[in-house]
């Protein structure tokens, strides 16, 4: 079975598919990691805000029928409104508390977990998907299927992370979102505002989170637990990329999307979420600050570059 | 002297009206029989539970309101067990140890082997109402099945594929847990047996979104029929991606398939699909059709997992009849006077499915292939 698999057809199939899929992935982990950064906070609550981007969506589409622009607009609404919601009511609270670490951390953890519970009882439990069918035109190009919704899925994403690339190097706002993120009192003495950037970033993770989630509704079934299950993922490339390399984070969650796919080569498929605790396991123990590449071939990139 | 003929008249009336009235209400006031029933209410498997539990509250509705079983009604005690094993056991628990009920009805695989241990324990009667695994005929003594276990209705796919379709390599897929893997297991024996081979047999997480990998392997194995052992969650996902990877073999499922919701999903990719359903049709079963009537008037819709339903009614019928066994012969009621009953009637008329005979551990039923065709399920054969 396995000599079968190894015609670079499926291989290059397994890589393409493996490269779409790791799409809300990529998203998910950014904005997992973009909290982390700017804000130090390990923001389980955007598992509710993706849950919540979904149910808002699949209700503009389904309950009041909207049109696909004004759907997602819808729900991107929804969510911005719900993560600067959480800053300044939730988050801004504990700090001006000096709450510590842990309250942190438990506090996002509630507000998924209470999201969760709200959509359930609002939405119910069953699986639902963004649209009535899970069907994406195909395209054969050599010989690999590429769907619509792949396209689709690596386009949006390409285009977030670019932004986002482009919004934190060269506008104000995200330069100051990452002056905060590297020291927020000395940011505050040049006079940038940390509730500013904080706020900022929220608002980024609330897009960032819209659009993953539209990518994985349109595609899978999605119960209002899903989105925790998701950001396991992130928070492993998260680690994985190195705590506030945001960048780095995202190209993570690609390679544990490929590994994953690629492992069905070797393990059966019914394995495959292990993989994801092995490498949850091994990074913690092996890779505490994150992957990084040996100096010697990092000087290299950088010769070359 | 008319005054007093009258007077005795309206006495007689009045006498006459409360023994009318009274002998109900007398009936209605006796203990009512009551037993346990722990389906998924809540979680994954809601789609398929709440519409189960319909059912069921419907035919107790129907027996009360038709006197009840000997002029007592009866109640059924349900909690959501969420298809989780573990709050299954706390339902169990919850029924012998507070509610104190002689029986039980119980559904989905692992949950039903999770608490076999405590109905065999406590000698009280467990009544499987919609769970498939093989294994449920060997849970023990008081562990019985009103639904017909997956070597039936996926025996009989498995040999109408070899013998009427002529597949001979079948590739089978399954959702890795309980009767996924329970029943892929009973399709590649029996298709085996038959002298297919079956060149790819792999289970995929229960999580599991993406199937690529998994189906890169099934176009490598060069199957010319796949037989799917998933639910109504991932099922759709599977042959969707399947058809997106231009993978075109025929696709069979069990019962679970049977579900219109996969239909809406996998619109024109869903035809040719095969599932199996162990209840007859509304054509077959005047009944049936009156039961599909009441759910388009009451939900607007006809029910997820159909053939279920059917038998989720029917097992509560068979639970009345139970109790009224025990009640006419004056036994107390006891989990095994209830098991007495079950052997010593064995065979029952039930409304939905039609003659069910209690066979050891298991029963045996007719099972009833279906197609999807021009978009919609039709029936493809009737294997006895």
């Amino acid at each position: 079975m396995v000599l079968g698999m190894m015609d670079p057809i499926v291989l290059l199939q397994i890589v393409w598919t493996g490269v779409a899929i790791s799409s809300y992935y990529v998203l998910f982990t950014i904005a997992f990691s973009l909290a982390l950064k700017v804000m130090q906070l390990w923001n389980f609550a955007q598992a509710g805000l993706m849950a919540l981007a979904f149910y808002s969506m699949f209700f503009a589409f389904n309950r009041l029928g909207l049109p696909l622009p004004l759907g997602i607009a819808f729900g991107a609404a929804v969510t911005v409104a719900a993560a600067m919601a959480l800053e300044i009511f939730g988050l801004r609270t504990l700090r001006a508390r000096r709450s510590g670490n842990l309250t942190f951390f438990i506090f996002t953890l509630i507000c998924a977990e209470f999201v969760s519970y709200v959509l359930m009882m609002v939405f119910g439990t069953e699986p639902q998907t963004l649209f009535p069918s899970i069907l994406s035109q195909v395209h054969i190009v050599m010989n690999i299927a590429i769907s619509n919704w792949d396209l689709i899925a690596v386009g949006t994403t390409v285009v977030c992370v670019a932004a986002l690339w482009v919004f934190t190097r060269f506008h104000r706002e995200g330069q100051f979102m990452l002056a905060v993120g590297e020291n927020a009192a000395l940011a505050e003495l040049y006079g940038i505002s940390a509730k500013r950037a904080y706020l900022t970033t929220m608002i980024i993770v609330g897009l960032i989170s819209c659009a993953g989630m539209y990518l994985f509704g349109s595609r899978s079934g999605v119960f209002p637990a899903t989105p925790l299950e998701l950001l396991l993922v992130a928070v492993i490339a998260t680690l994985l990329g190195g705590m506030g390399r945001i960048f780095a984070a995202g190209a993570a969650a690609i390679a544990i999307g490929l590994i994953q796919s690629f492992s069905v080569l070797f393990i059966s498929s019914q394995w495959q979420t292990l993989v994801l605790y092995v490498f949850l396991f091994v990074t913690i123990i092996v890779f505490p600050f994150g992957f990084r590449l040996p100096s010697w071939l990092r000087k290299t990139t950088k010769l070359s570059a | 002297m008319v005054n007093r003929w009258g007077l005795l008249r309206s006495g007689l009336m009045a006498c006459a009206l409360t023994s009318l009235v009274a002998g109900p209400l007398q009936a209605q006031e006796k203990e009512p029989f009551r037993f346990g029933n722990g389906m998924p209410t809540s979680g994954t498997q809601a789609l398929f539970g709440s519409d189960q539990v319909k059912a069921q509250q419907w035919a107790v509705e129907d027996i009360n309101s038709k006197g009840g079983i000997n002029g007592r009604k009866l109640e059924m005690i349900l909690v959501d067990t969420q298809a989780d094993p573990q709050l299954g056991i706390n339902a169990v628990n919850r029924f012998v140890g507070i509610d104190k009920v002689p029986m039980f009805l119980i559904s989905w695989s692992a949950v039903v082997k999770a608490v076999a241990p405590i109905a065999n324990r406590e000698k009280v009667l467990a009544i499987n109402a919609g769970a498939n695994s093989p294994e449920i005929a060997s849970l023990g003594d008081f562990v019985y099945t009103a639904f017909p276990l997956a070597d039936v209705d996926i025996t009989a796919l498995a040999k109408y594929t070899y013998d009427k379709l002529g597949k001979r390599k079948a590739a089978v897929l399954y959702i890795n847990n309980e009767s996924g893997a329970a029943g892929a297991r009973v399709y590649r024996d029996v298709f085996q047996k038959a002298g297919g081979a079956v060149v790819l047999f792999e289970g995929y997480d229960p999580k599991a979104t993406d199937y690529t990998g998994l189906l890169l392997k099934l176009r490598a194995a060069g199957a010319d029929m796949v037989h799917i052992q998933g639910l109504v969650s991932d099922l759709p996902q599977v042959i969707a991606q399947m058809r997106q990877l231009g993978l075109t073999q025929r696709v069979s499922s069990y019962a679970a398939g049977y579900n219109p919701k996969i239909i809406e999903q996998l619109g024109a990719a869903a035809e040719g699909l095969i599932v199996t359903s162990l209840a007859p049709s509304a054509d077959e079963n005047p009944n049936v059709g009156a039961f599909f009537k009441r759910w388009q008037e009451k939900e607007g819709r006809i029910p997820n997992g159909a053939p279920y339903t059917q038998y989720t009614y029917d097992s509560v019928i068979l639970v009345s009849k139970l109790f009224e066994w025990v009640d006419q012969k004056g036994l107390p009621v006891t989990g095994e006077n209830l098991r007495k009953a079950l052997i010593e009637i064995r065979e029952f008329d039930l409304p939905m499915t039609g003659k069910t005979v209690i066979d050891g551990h298991r029963i045996h039923k007719p099972v009833y292939l279906m197609t999807v065709q021009g978009g919609k399920f039709v029936p493809l054969a009737k294997v006895d």
